[in-house]
């Protein structure tokens, strides 16, 4: 798994590559963590993520409750079928904020 | 020993293909090795005649109950050993594994209530959500996982 992060004013979009598990996830909550401090919206881009098992779905939650803690905002967006799939068994999609695009996740 | 099934008797229909499906890995408890496993389940599923939601389904479930017996059994060590046994049956696609850890605490097994910002515990619930058959025990040799998806169900597309 592979990450790189872009900065705009209000906003921190980290891109993420490859799959979410229990190897790859303590890096994905450390870097997503550190990224929330750098603005008051972060927006994930999950369009390259083919696997996301319950660490990586861990990890989103903590830097969830880390945004809320914080007055944050956490959008997520690109989720395949497999991750959204992921998401509905775990009963999240109507935690997180969760967009198509990334226009519609900078409009929301 | 600590079984949950869901799944009615009735249900069953056979479709395993014609002779009989069996694959043994054993491996060390290294999270690095977790992709290298996906691939064979979700090709064991295939071939098993799973259409191609349950396979993502059947690959979710056990890449979990595999980090578990890395976390919980073994600690996170990455010197452990994890016999797993891939087996088409008549009815169902059945995973064996087999470690030498430390006991599991069966209401680990058991799952928990999800609770929806909770940190922990989605594995294990996403473990029983999809799968027909979890069944635990202490053998002697360490502990002994046994997950079955029935070819009949659909539960995986909950």
């Amino acid at each position: 798994m592979k990450t790189a992060t872009r900065v705009q004013p209000g906003t921190t979009i980290v891109d993420v590559t490859g799959d979410i598990d229990m190897g790859s996830s303590p890096g994905l909550r450390k870097t997503l963590l550190e990224s929330l401090k750098m603005a008051p919206r972060l927006i994930v881009n999950l369009r390259e993520v083919r696997y996301v098992d319950s660490s990586g779905i861990a990890s989103l939650v903590e830097v969830l409750k880390e945004a809320r803690n914080t007055e944050k905002r956490l959008v997520l967006f690109g989720l395949n079928k497999t991750v959204h799939q992921v998401m509905q068994l775990t009963r999240l999609l109507k935690v997180f904020e969760i967009r198509e695009t990334e226009k519609e996740a900078l409009e929301a | 020993m600590n079984c949950d099934k869901a799944r009615d008797s009735d249900q069953s229909q056979a479709s395993a293909p014609d002779g009989p499906l069996r694959l043994q890995v054993r491996m060390a408890s290294n999270p690095h090795l977790l992709s290298v496993v996906r691939n064979i389940v979700s090709e064991m599923a295939a071939v098993s005649g799973f259409d191609e939601d349950q396979c993502g389904c059947i690959t979710l479930a056990v890449d979990e109950a595999l980090s578990n017996v890395m976390r919980h059994a073994y600690k996170n060590r990455r010197d452990g050993e994890i016999e797993i046994t891939f087996e088409a049956q008549a009815d169902c696609l059945e995973f064996v594994f087999i470690d030498r850890g430390e006991p599991i605490n069966p209401s680990r097994v058991c799952g928990q209530p999800l609770d929806e910002v909770a940190l922990g515990g989605r594995g294990t619930h996403l473990i029983k959500q999809i799968m027909d058959e979890v069944c635990y025990e202490r053998v002697p040799e360490g502990n002994r996982l046994r997950l079955k998806k029935y070819f009949s169900t659909s539960k995986s597309k909950a």
